[in-house]
């Protein structure tokens, strides 16, 4: 299983960005070779569409799940075409512990 | 009898209740109340920027409804704006698209999808409360 988070910086100390579409970076883990892969993401200056274009590519990557601190209409109805899990955490939660939940 | 009101499909409530004037002398003594369905037209058309046919669709309603619905919206808005009103919103005939969940010992909001099991996806316990 693939997860993918919405990342401010690109180590596991980052926050969960605030908003899925406009993060710097996407942090890709995988649960069964526990290896965290990160992305920057291309399209969070763009004026519109950022949301699904970061879906899109992240898609690319067969993910399962996604994290952020929220999800725009278009990326939620994107993600639930594609099967993908949405998930928000709580304000300011940081990577690495959300990491440690999921190998829980 | 007239027909019932068809339910307007929204994507999520907002996240606050309404809107306050400031600097005023006395507080308004009117309010506006601005029901979900119509947070959710103006939402879709002047914040997501879709077209008014792409909007109906999201809500699940016929392109006439929906301007009907986003009419309605703006004149509550100027309403407000010019007789310094609060701004509530409240009722309507609002059902949310999909329900999120949220799993109070992670402490996360998620999404269910179809062949997804009705656990949460951290701590795979079966305690999950339906939002909304």
């Amino acid at each position: 299983m693939k997860i993918a988070a919405a990342l401010t910086e690109n180590h596991p100390k980052s926050v969960i960005d605030e908003h899925f579409g406009r993060c710097d970076w996407y942090g890709i883990y995988d649960t069964e070779t526990r290896e965290i892969h990160y992305v920057e993401n291309p399209n969070r200056y763009v004026d519109e569409g950022a949301g699904c274009s970061s879906a899109q590519m992240l898609m690319d990557y067969h993910i399962d799940i996604a994290i952020a601190g929220r999800f725009g209409a278009k990326v939620a109805e994107f993600f639930k075409k594609n099967n993908v899990q949405m998930i928000i955490p709580e304000k300011n939660k940081k990577w690495d512990s959300l990491l440690k939940l999921i190998n829980h | 009898m007239a027909r019932t009101t068809k339910h307007r499909v929204i994507q999520k409530a907002p996240e606050f209740s309404g809107f306050k004037p400031f600097g005023v002398q006395k507080p308004a003594s009117c309010e506006v109340s601005i029901n979900y369905e119509e947070y959710e037209a103006i939402k879709l058309c002047d914040y997501e920027l879709l077209t008014h046919a792409e909007a109906a669709a999201m809500m699940n309603i016929s392109r006439p409804t929906f301007t009907r619905v986003y009419e309605s919206a703006r004149r509550k808005i100027a309403k407000a704006f010019v007789e310094t009103s609060i701004i509530c919103f409240e009722g309507g005939n609002a059902v949310l698209e999909s329900p999120w969940f949220s799993c109070p010992a992670c402490k996360i909001t998620f999404s269910l999808g179809a062949d997804n099991p009705q656990i949460c996806p951290f701590c795979k316990s079966a305690d999950i409360q339906k939002n909304n």
